[in-house]
């Protein structure tokens, strides 16, 4: 094809689109250019493609216009320092893991008896057994505090450790510093989950009336894994 | 009852008061890309929820990038492939997860709500058209519309400039047949 032949042959759709964005070599768009100055027919259809353009950017704003506003720069702050936060107590959670043995945090899957002995605010079984939604009571904020300074942990290693209640109030324990321990997170064996299990079986036990809830207490407030194998008939806690 | 969530609220106070350079950064970024992304992502037929979730991973993405001192060249172009990759990870994960939402197992349940905003007959004809494009063509549209210029888009999806220019010619030409019918 000639030069002149060329210039007369129809612009294609791509050549179209293309020159309109401005996505052709400053050859090739003078070529377009002249032809489009030429050419009715092309006019019209780039023209058409500018129509088309303007119908699906108005469809789309359309759209747009029904998402939900919903705040932005809170939001992803959040997420940043959600992240940084999460990146640091990884960290230190991975420090205390390491420097601390092992030996302590056994020692600690039962509370020291005479810093928790274990306190109770109900009296009657059926005022307790209508009680409902007790469980995952949170422990305030004041006493986790009172906690960790009777029990000599530093505010660095409070962290790797959960404050919890020695009889849990679905049982009729207190909001009172003599029922709360710290429980290390690194108790793989008897853990809190293991506690909330014989926790849930003796309020069963109680509310059903095979077990005295004084009884209950005062096991659970004893030695908390004893009961546990005795209630539950197995030295291991059950999967 | 768990410490480490009060550890957490009281760090996190802490953090937000002091914002460093690189945080007011891509917050300006935020600013300038966030709804441009949205929109992008909402066009893979995902829940309004994880539309956003993919949003704040891609400028947490964006973020780490920058404090590891990355390139900083086309910041949009590189957050709207992060935001592209993450959208179709998620969207795999539909079709992985149970049989129990069927309307979200398509990549694009049609027009659906979608007609509630469209405004006349010629537009949600025109959205169906769209949505039924197949989802390279679909992809260079939406990021032809977000202002990305050939070379960009080509190198998102991993095509040739060719492919691109004629896709785009391709779908506007049906774009234009449905607003005629």
């Amino acid at each position: 094809m000639n030069e002149k032949n060329r210039a007369m042959a129809h612009l294609t759709d791509v050549e179209l689109l293309a020159v309109a964005d401005g996505e052709l070599s400053p050859a090739d768009a003078a070529r377009a250019q002249q032809h489009l100055m030429a050419c009715w027919s092309c006019r019209s259809r780039q023209r058409e493609m500018e129509v088309a353009i303007s119908n699906f950017v108005r469809s789309r704003n359309a759209l747009k216009d029904g998402l939900r506003k919903s705040s932005r720069r809170v939001q992803w702050m959040a997420a940043v320092v959600g992240l940084s936060v999460a990146l640091i107590v990884g960290f230190l959670a991975f420090q205390i893991w390491t420097d601390r043995p092992n030996s302590r945090a056994a020692a600690l899957a039962v509370p020291n008896p005479t810093l928790t002995p274990g306190a109770a605010v109900f009296s009657s079984r059926g005022e307790l057994c209508r009680e409902s939604n007790v469980r995952n009571k949170s422990v305030p904020q004041n006493l986790e505090k009172k906690v960790f300074e009777e029990y000599g942990i530093a505010h660095a290693s409070a962290r790797a450790y959960e404050v919890d209640y020695l009889i849990t109030p679905a049982l009729g324990g207190a909001d009172d510093i003599h029922n709360l321990w710290p429980q290390p997170y690194s108790n793989t064996v008897w853990n809190a989950k293991v506690k909330d299990s014989l926790e849930d079986h003796l309020r069963q036990m109680v509310c059903d009336g095979s077990l005295e809830l004084a009884t209950a207490q005062k096991e659970i407030a004893g030695n908390w894994i004893e009961a546990y194998k005795k209630y539950f008939g197995t030295d291991q806690p059950l999967k | 009852m768990s410490v480490d969530a009060k550890a957490l609220v009281g760090l996190g106070r802490g953090r937000a008061e002091e914002v460093s350079p690189l945080e007011a950064e891509v917050v300006e970024l935020f600013d300038q890309l966030r709804d441009r992304l949205l929109r992008y992502v909402l066009t893979f037929g995902l829940a309004a929820a994880d539309c956003e979730e993919v949003v704040q991973e891609s400028f947490l993405a964006l973020f780490r990038h920058l404090q590891l001192g990355r390139s900083r060249e086309n910041l949009p172009g590189w957050l709207f492939r992060v935001g592209h990759n993450l959208a179709l990870k998620k969207r795999r994960r539909y079709k992985w997860q149970s049989t129990e939402k069927p309307d979200l197992l398509m990549a694009d349940p049609g027009p659906g709500p979608d007609r509630l905003f469209a405004t006349n007959q010629t537009q949600s004809r025109l959205l169906s058209v769209v949505q039924a494009l197949p989802e390279r063509d679909r992809r260079c549209l939406e990021l032809r519309v977000e202002g990305f210029r050939y070379r960009d888009i080509a190198e998102m999806l991993g095509m040739s400039l060719g492919a691109v220019s004629m896709s785009l010619a391709r779908s506007l030409g049906r774009i234009a047949r449905a607003a005629e019918r």
